[in-house]
């Protein structure tokens, strides 16, 4: 069943547990043979860099870092908001697999061309 | 019906972790074959009929924790 799915993720070490759902619910819907999308902005950005999320492994779930490569070994796509990540001093040529530094326009063309798409906010 | 083809563990696994894995065996059989699916996960019973809806896959056999899995 094709489609779009945009995770919308705010959140990162601040926030271990969210970080960690964001990427299982995006794990389920690139498996269902969506085309998904984690926006990731505010604190959500540090994700976005690698080795950021090496040392969560929230109970109950596999390693944040094995979620997020298995998003992207499935085509799952990452969308790290350009702003945030200025602000944070972060290093755009130090990005995991799959992530793309974007802007808001590029999140509204996924929200909203080609049949729109929903979106889950962690 | 046939006997499966393939066959995987998936043990306690549930979520988003079980239905990637999955798909990632799964592209590993033929159109046609069968898939023998462990699921411990309390949710499996929901999800993956749900999960076979949106790829098209069918679900021939489902005595939970045994799915079997026929690849669309």
């Amino acid at each position: 069943m094709p489609g779009k799915f945009c995770v919308n993720l705010t959140c990162s070490g601040d926030n271990k547990d969210k970080a960690t759902v964001a990427f299982v619910v995006a794990n389920a819907a690139v498996a269902s043979d969506k085309e998904t999308m984690v926006f990731l902005s505010t604190e959500g950005v540090r994700l976005g860099s690698r080795g950021y999320a090496d040392d969560i492994n929230e109970e109950g779930f596999a390693p944040l870092k094995e979620l997020m490569e298995n998003f992207a070994k499935a085509g799952g796509k990452i969308f790290v908001c350009s702003p945030c990540f200025k602000k944070r001093g972060l290093d755009e040529n130090n990005l995991v697999a799959g992530a793309t530094i974007v802007g808001g326009a590029k999140l509204i063309e996924f929200l909203s061309v080609d049949g729109g798409s929903p979106c889950v906010t962690y | 019906m046939s006997e499966p083809d393939a066959f995987y563990d998936a043990g306690s696994m549930g979520c988003g972790e079980l239905v990637l894995e999955l798909r990632f065996k799964m592209e590993e059989l033929k159109s046609g074959q069968i898939m023998k699916l462990i699921a411990l996960d309390a949710g499996a019973p929901e999800d993956l009929p749900a999960w076979c809806n949106l790829t098209g896959h069918k679900l021939v056999k489902k005595e939970h924790p045994e799915y079997w899995i026929q690849k669309k």
